[in-house]
């Protein structure tokens, strides 16, 4: 079987290995390699499977292409040679159509996809700014992620943007100068930091909708519930994630005065938001998404913590909303303390809605009294300890509702005249004051904390940050008035506090290169010290750009009417967030937030696919105490993507390095959480990573987590226990029972125990055949001295290799 | 005298369970089961129709060929364990975990279901297609025609000859369907996650996998009791012969079809000569579970991209729909 290439220009030509192994000694150019030629020939006996009879060049490429995707768990070396293919792949793709980025520009100019704000830059001095050499610092799945879904496709659905372009774009959308812009490049190029998922979209282009969040609030009134669904609409289809309030939403059973008639209270409103939901979340690169606060002394809370639920009335289910609780400190006290909580409906105490801290304290007592004195018409009385459990079981069962800390986030509310802090966003990292005439929008950028660390390892190096930082809080506070806001709700809420949320990524593995365990008190002190300098850095910035531009406005109309804020004046309310950082990370291909590495072995499941994620640092570790092979990382698989049960690395490695998301107690993943917070503004977006065996200390992590005055705790994830079985190393589930062994090896223990022989040419030729195919043999056999086979089967049934 | 695994019962026997039971593997396996648990309404298909709308012509086909396949397979297995070996289990933790295999095969069938609607497919041509493929009817006909000779209370389970016969439907159903015709789609179903196509629909797939294992795993159980319940069968090489030869030619049934819809080109990014290794290497692992020597001497699964099941699976949860979350 002789297998056929098709070309493009639709001419065949047979195929030729040595071309492809030429090619692929191309990409490996460069490279520092200890044998090339076991890369090529392990590439190659992957491909030689994968190739068809009939083949076009394109596919072959690709081909080529998942060859040595699927090498890259071997080791790292396969993901650099894999980015290189995609990169060649890319660039050949465009190189068809455009010259150059100025060509590129043209271009989409006119299809009217940039804005036009862009065509007063000078496209030639930033033209020269562009480094190619920087594209080697994306990783496979980064450059996958961005070639899927963040490199701009023109009008016919092509991809128009290679990745130094892209950068060059977004810096375009947020530099006011050809100076900042180069700047904004160069931090962005290099990965030092990057802006939100929106931004990365939209900046530059015609949708200039850079913010990653809304919050808003719903009132208690048929007009601003029908309100909120049209502007979540609009904030939902240029895809940023919205947070909403409901607690103002008068209960099941409440009068309803104009109809003289019962409400039937707050949930089925909520359905409304997942349907809306759900409709816009098609077609875009990403869907929308939304959460829906509660504080959950709100009498309708039973249905609130159902909505997740699978099972059911359908009209009471919202499968595409995501859930918070917005929970009070007195309620928190009275789980803590095993005291009854009580359940009211809005509509009758409306007080409690917007108070906090000891206010609400007073306000909910007085509740109380009253309804002990039988002057209430609704309420419910609750065990609040059977209530918290119930709470957690619906948590660790459907992942929601999130639990999240109103008086925390309202402890720190710099502009408390404004309006109190009604809930946070999808992410849980916001924490602005809002309220039903003004939508907290946050927009966002994390820095990469791994391209900070000293090259020695000794240390992080605080002047390369302090630069990164400086430059985020310019190009933040910039991207405030290019935005397009879609309501004006949003945009008044921008302009009266010009927020900023500013946060960090790669932690973990900065923390790896420095030579500290996550699970350690060092990690705890590094968290908090790195806290205090990026809020020391960015209020310093903040405060500079107020002198320039001014304080934001809130701020002065509190200074006119002279009741001044007794803090200095800046140009921002608030600056800091730790957002998730999910798909930013996975482009700077790094650990994401401040989250420990998940696992040192697994996949990741995205819009681009599902991805096999290695630990590269522990490989590299390994790999320089000569303890790195296919063995052990078969070994690493088969513990779940674990080192510390393999013995063989005792004392070998500090396998406290390397410990996993589920090996760290949950109450030290808060630690670091908290020891951020202490100076991060706004809020820690922290998911806890729960294991199974640690489900039933649920209670008493939740109260850990509020005892250490986190604002916000996010996904809750808990390892699956029951698994499917592996699919890529054997399991014996036979044990030592023989089943139909038993006859088998009466018969024929001959055969079995016969020594192998020494195969003679015949048998390593069938053998051969068996492997590769008669073709591949065929070829062997005719070879030449320049297309020796790469196999070492192979090899020894070549002519000229023998 | 213990009681064999599989023989006569009546209704009013293997009601009572016991806290020490006579199969503690059973009582495992269903507990395992009831974590597994899962509905199709915790997955947003409906995510996956501007997905399904670009598939190519031949992605299409072997998507909507998959799904028919497993739309009508699902219920098969409920018949067939049904009507030949469910009555004859004697061990009431046997039944539990058997039974809970049925009402997976359920969540199965509604799962399939809802993706059929989901996309506007073809119903009727839909549950036909494993009938109306003259390949996947081999297939078929391979497990049905052998199962109705044995069904339909023809078996005498007190007889070495009936333990045969009930074992063999066991291996049809559970080793040779779940273990060898279902893992050939669902490298498909993976396929298309790992190009970022369907993921959705195969997030649910993913957990079919997780239950399947199971189901794998009770009939490996079953089928290897029985075998030291009655050393008498392993004596008759004959029949040992036949059931490796039936394990084959299932395996070939199977590498048959995916020739006659892979051929000469790739699809996917995956090649008939990559899908005739990977079923080999499954073939070699349910041969070795049941304790034959290996067929085709594959110790390396092909497809590494199904490696992705393998590991501990982190999602963004705003994307795709999770499958980490435990019912209970």
């Amino acid at each position: 079987m002789q297998r056929t290439v098709i070309k493009r220009d639709g001419t065949e030509q047979p195929f030729q290995t040595q071309k492809i192994i030429n090619a692929i000694f191309d990409i490996i150019q460069g490279l520092e390699v200890e044998d090339d030629y076991e890369l090529v020939f392990l590439i190659m006996k992957e491909l030689d499977l994968k190739v068809p009879e009939r083949v076009t060049t394109e596919e072959l490429d690709r081909l080529v292409l998942k060859a040595i995707e699927q090498l890259i768990p071997k080791h790292p070396v396969y993901d650099t040679l894999a980015t290189r293919q995609l990169l060649k792949l890319i660039n050949k793709d465009i190189d068809r159509r455009l010259d150059g980025f100025q060509s590129y520009l043209e271009h989409a100019f006119s299809q009217d996809l940039l804005d036009a704000r862009l065509r007063e830059f000078d496209t030639g001095l930033l033209s020269d700014a562009l480094n190619s050499g920087r594209d080697s610092l994306l990783g496979y799945f980064g450059l996958t992620t961005l070639r899927d879904r963040y490199l701009m496709k023109n009008r016919k659905g092509e991809v128009i943007e290679k990745p130094q372009w892209f950068f060059m774009r977004v810096a375009m959308g947020i530099g006011n100068s050809n100076e900042e812009v180069v700047k904004i490049y160069n931090k962005l190029s290099k990965l030092e930091y990057l802006h939100s998922t929106p931004t990365l979209f939209n900046s530059g282009t015609v949708t200039s909708q850079y913010s990653s969040c809304y919050v808003s609030v719903v009132d208690d009134s048929l007009d601003s519930i029908m309100d909120k669904v049209r502007e979540t609409a609009f904030l939902a289809k240029y895809a940023g994630g919205v947070g909403t309030d409901v607690t103002r939403i008068r209960a099941t059973g409440s009068t309803i005065r104009s109809l003289n008639a019962p409400s039937s209270g707050a949930i089925p409103f909520i359905k409304i938001f997942d349907t809306l939901v759900n409709s816009i979340q098609q077609g875009g690169r990403r869907r929308s998404s939304q959460v829906i606060s509660m504080q959950p002394w709100h009498l309708d809370i039973d249905g609130f913590l159902d909505l997740r639920e699978t099972t059911g009335n359908g009209y009471f289910r919202t499968p595409s909303l995501n859930t918070k609780l917005w929970m009070p400190d007195e309620m928190m006290r009275r789980i803590q303390e095993g005291e009854p909580i009580y359940l009211f409906d809005p509509g009758e105490c409306p007080e409690l809605v917007d108070a906090v801290g000891d206010d609400f304290r007073e306000k909910y007592e007085r509740r109380i009294e009253q309804t002990e004195a039988g002057k209430l018409k609704q309420f419910k009385k609750r065990d609040s300890q059977d209530f918290f459990r119930k709470y957690l079981f619906k948590l660790a069962k459907t992942g929601h509702p999130w639990l999240i800390f109103k008086d925390e986030h309202n402890r720190h509310n710099p502009c408390p005249e404004y309006s109190v802090i009604n809930s946070s966003n999808l992410c849980t990292e916001i924490s602005i004051p809002n309220r039903p005439d003004s939508t907290a929008v946050c927009t966002l950028a994390s820095v990469n904390l791994s391209k900070h660390v000293n090259e020695d390892n000794s240390d992080i190096d605080w002047d390369k940050l302090e630069d990164t930082l400086e430059v985020m809080v310019h190009a933040l506070d910039n991207i405030l008035d290019k935005n397009f806001y879609p309501s004006e709700a949003s945009r008044k809420n921008t302009m009266d506090l010009r927020p900023l949320g500013i946060g960090l990524m790669g932690f973990a593995e900065a923390l790896v290169d420095l030579n500290i365990a996550y699970d350690s008190e060092e990690a705890v002190i590094l968290a908090r010290k790195l806290g205090a300098f990026m809020r020391k850095v960015a209020y310093r910035t903040s405060g500079k750009l107020a002198e320039e531009r001014g304080a934001f406005q809130h701020y002065r109309e509190m200074e006119e009417q002279e009741t001044p804020y007794d803090y200095k004046p800046r140009r921002n309310a608030v600056l800091l967030a730790i957002a998730p950082t999910a798909s930013i990370s996975i482009i700077s291909g790094t650990t994401s937030s401040i989250d420990s590495y998940f696992s040192n072995l697994y996949s990741r499941d995205t819009l681009s696919g599902k991805h096999i994620v290695i630990n590269r640092q522990l490989i590299e570790d390994l790999e320089a105490k000569g303890y790195w092979s296919d063995e052990m990382a078969g070994s690493i698989k088969a513990a779940n993507g674990s080192v510390q049960p393999i013995k063989e690395l005792d004392g070998v490695i500090d396998k406290n390095l390397y410990k996993t998301a589920y090996e760290i107690h949950p109450k030290r993943q808060i630690d670091i959480a908290a020891a951020f917070q202490e100076s991060i503004d706004q809020a820690v977006s922290k998911s806890l990573y729960i294991d199974e065996q640690l489900r039933d200390n649920m209670e008493e992590i939740y109260l850990y987590a509020w005892e250490k005055k986190l604002k916000s705790t996010y996904y809750c994830f808990i390892d699956k226990v029951v698994k499917g079985e592996k699919y890529t190393s054997n399991v014996n589930k036979r044990g030592s029972r023989r089943g139909f062994g038993a006859t088998v090896s009466a018969d024929s223990s001959e055969v079995q125990a016969a020594p192998e022989k020494e195969e003679n040419k015949a048998e390593l030729e069938a053998r051969a055949r068996e492997k590769f195919g008669d073709e591949v043999v065929d070829q062997a056999l005719q070879a030449d001295a320049d297309s020796c086979p790469t196999d070492p089967l192979l090899r020894k049934i070549c002519p000229s290799c023998e | 005298m213990k009681n064999k695994l599989i023989g006569r019962t009546s209704v009013r026997e293997n009601i009572k369970l016991s806290e020490d039971p006579s199969y503690p593997v059973f009582k495992e396996l269903y507990e395992k089961q009831k974590k597994a648990v899962w509905f199709p309404e915790e997955l947003n298909i409906q995510q996956d129709a501007l997905d399904y709308h670009s598939l190519s012509d031949d992605e299409k086909d072997l998507f909507d060929t998959a799904v028919g396949y497993f739309c009508s397979s699902e219920l098969l297995v409920q018949n067939v364990l049904v009507n030949s070996f469910f009555p004859l289990l004697t061990d009431p933790h046997a039944k539990m975990s058997f039974s809970t295999q049925l009402f997976m095969e359920n969540i199965h069938s509604d799962f399939f279901e809802i993706v059929l609607q989901s996309f506007g497919m073809d119903r009727e041509k839909m549950y036909d297609v494993a009938f109306s493929d003259p390949i996947l009817r081999k297939k078929q006909s391979l497990i049905v025609d052998e199962i109705d000779k044995i069904s339909y209370g023809q078996i005498d389970p007190e007889t070495i000859e009936g333990q045969k016969q009930v074992l063999r439907a066991i291996l049809l159903n559970n080793i040779i369907l779940e273990g060898i015709f279902f893992y050939s789609s669902f490298a498909h179903f993976f396929a298309l996650k790992d190009m970022a196509k369907m993921k959705n629909v195969v997030s649910g797939v993913e957990l079919v996998l997780i239950d399947e294992s199971l189901h794998l795993q009770n009939g490996i159980e079953a089928i290897l009791i029985m075998l030291d319940e009655n050393p008498e069968i392993v004596e008759d090489t004959q029949y040992v012969q036949d059931i490796r030869d039936v394990i084959l030619e299932g395996a070939a049934l199977e590498i048959e079809y995916v020739k006659h819809k892979f051929g000469d080109r790739t699809i996917l990014g995956i090649s008939y000569g990559e899908l005739e290794r990977y079923l080999q290497y499954i073939t070699d692992r349910r041969l070795q579970e049941l304790g034959f020597p290996q067929e085709f001497h594959i110790n390396e699964n092909p497809l590494r991209f199904l490696q992705k099941e393998d590991v501990k699976k982190l999602i963004n949860f705003f994307e795709v729909s999770s499958t980490e979350y435990t019912n209970y």
